[in-house]
C-alpha cells in the first residue's frame, strides 16, 4: 500500500476491529481503513484507497533468496524466533474458534465455506475468487483462468503457504518440488523458468492466504473456486 | 443491546482478559463520519486498539548478509513486499506485532499491514 493521502505520508496503526479485522487508522485524520484492501472505511477520506495495493507473500528466508537474490529485510527491535508461525494460521484446522469480541463485529455472514476455513483469496479490478486449501490439497496444482489469463496455484513447499502465479498453460503437474507446466515451463523452489531454463519474473495476482469469513467480508459475492 | 463504538471502545478494557482482543483496547478517537457504502460503525469494536506499535523502517539490509550473519535463519517465515527499490522482508513474527510496516524507499512511501 501508499500511505501517501494528497500528497502527505500519514501514520497508520492499528485502532481495533470490524468484520473480525483489524482496523487500521490515520493518526492526521482518523480516518478507518481496511488492511486488505486499502480502502476507507469511515471518516474524511472515504472514497480513497491506499493504492496500489502490493502483495505480502508469506515465504521462508531460503525461498525468498531463491526469488530475489538481492532482497533486503527490515529488523525492528522487537524479539522473534526462528522459524515462526502466523498467528491465526499456525493451526489449518476449520475448528478454530473465532473469539466474542472480534464475532460480533462480524457483519452477514456467507456459508458457502465455514467461517474458519483457510484458503487462497485472489483479486483484481474484475475478478474475486476464493481457493480453498483442502481444493489446492486435493489437486496439488491447479490451473485456472483469471481475467482471460491461466494462473498456476498451489502450495509452496517450504513455508506451506499457497500462491497464485500468471503463467501460460493448461495443466501443471507436482513432480517432486517442482511444479511442470505443459508449456515446458517449471517452477521451482518459487522460481518459474521458461522452457529453456531461463528465470522468469513472477507475475502475481493480488492475493492473501487467509480464513473464509475475512476474505468474504471483505469481497463480498466472490467465487468460489470448486463451486 | 448494541453499544456505541465509543462506548465499546471504553469499556472493552474493562471487560476482557487475555488474548489479542482482550488487550486494553485504547479509547478511538473517531471523526464524524461519512460512512462507505455498507459500513456500519456500530459493529466496529476498539479491542486491541493501541496495542500493536507499527514499525517504522529507518534501516534495511541484505537478507543474506543476515543469513550469513546468523541474524536470520534458513527456515525463519518472512513477509516479502515490494518497495520503490526491490523486493524489502519482514520477519513474520515481528509482523504479528506490529501487524503494520511503513517507511520510504527510493523516495516512494510504502506500507504493508498484515
Amino acid at each position: 500500500m501508499v500511505p501517501t493521502i494528497d500528497g502527505v505520508m500519514h501514520h497508520f496503526e492499528n485502532v481495533g476491529i470490524y468484520d473480525g479485522l483489524f482496523v487500521m487508522q490515520d493518526t492526521e485524520s482518523k480516518t478507518l481503513w481496511n488492511h486488505i484492501s486499502g480502502e476507507a472505511m469511515y471518516g474524511p477520506h472515504v472514497g480513497k484507497t491506499l493504492g496500489p495495493i502490493g502483495n505480502l507473500l508469506q515465504l521462508d528466508v531460503q525461498e525468498a533468496l531463491a526469488v530475489d537474490p538481492g532482497m533486503e529485510v527490515a529488523i525492528s527491535d522487537r524479539p522473534y524466533a526462528g522459524r515462526s508461525s502466523v498467528p491465526g494460521q499456525g493451526t489449518l484446522s476449520a475448528d478454530a474458534e473465532l473469539i466474542g469480541m472480534f464475532i460480533e463485529t462480524l457483519g452477514e455472514e456467507d456459508n458457502r465455506r465455514p467461517r474458519m476455513d483457510m484458503g487462497l483469496g485472489v483479486w483484481t479490478d474484475a475478478s474475486r475468487r476464493y481457493y480453498p486449501m483442502e481444493e489446492i490439497r486435493a489437486r496439488g496444482a491447479l490451473i485456472d483462468r483469471l481475467d482471460d489469463r491461466d494462473i498456476v496455484v498451489f502450495i509452496e513447499a517450504r513455508s506451506a503457504t499457497p500462491t497464485a502465479i500468471f503463467v501460460d498453460s493448461d495443466s501443471a503437474t507436482i513432480e517432486g518440488n517442482e511444479i511442470r507446466l505443459d508449456s515446458g515451463a517449471v517452477i521451482r523452489a518459487g522460481v518459474l523458468f521458461d522452457a529453456q531454463g531461463n528465470r522468469q519474473a513472477r507475475e502475481q495476482p493480488q492475493q492473501i492466504f487467509t480464513r473464509w469469513y475475512g476474505y468474504i467480508l471483505t469481497f463480498p459475492g466472490a467465487e468460489v473456486f470448486g463451486q | 443491546m448494541r453499544m456505541t463504538p465509543r462506548l465499546l471502545a471504553a469499556i472493552v478494557g474493562l471487560s476482557l482478559a487475555g488474548s489479542v482482543a482482550g488487550q486494553q483496547g485504547r479509547p478511538v478517537e473517531l471523526p464524524d463520519g461519512p460512512s462507505k457504502p455498507g459500513f456500519d460503525i456500530e459493529r466496529f469494536g476498539g479491542a486491541g486498539g493501541g496495542f500493536f506499535e507499527t514499525f517504522y523502517v529507518e534501516a534495511t539490509q541484505p537478507l543474506q548478509q543476515a543469513l550469513d550473519d546468523g541474524i536470520v535463519s534458513e527456515d525463519m517465515r518472512v513477509m516479502v513486499t515490494e518497495v520503490a527499490t526491490g523486493k524489502l522482508a519482514l520477519v513474520t513474527s515481528q509482523m504479528a506485532y506490529h501487524h503494520i510496516a511503513q517507511g520510504t524507499a527510493g523516495g516512494k512511501d510504502w506500507m504493508a499491514t498484515f
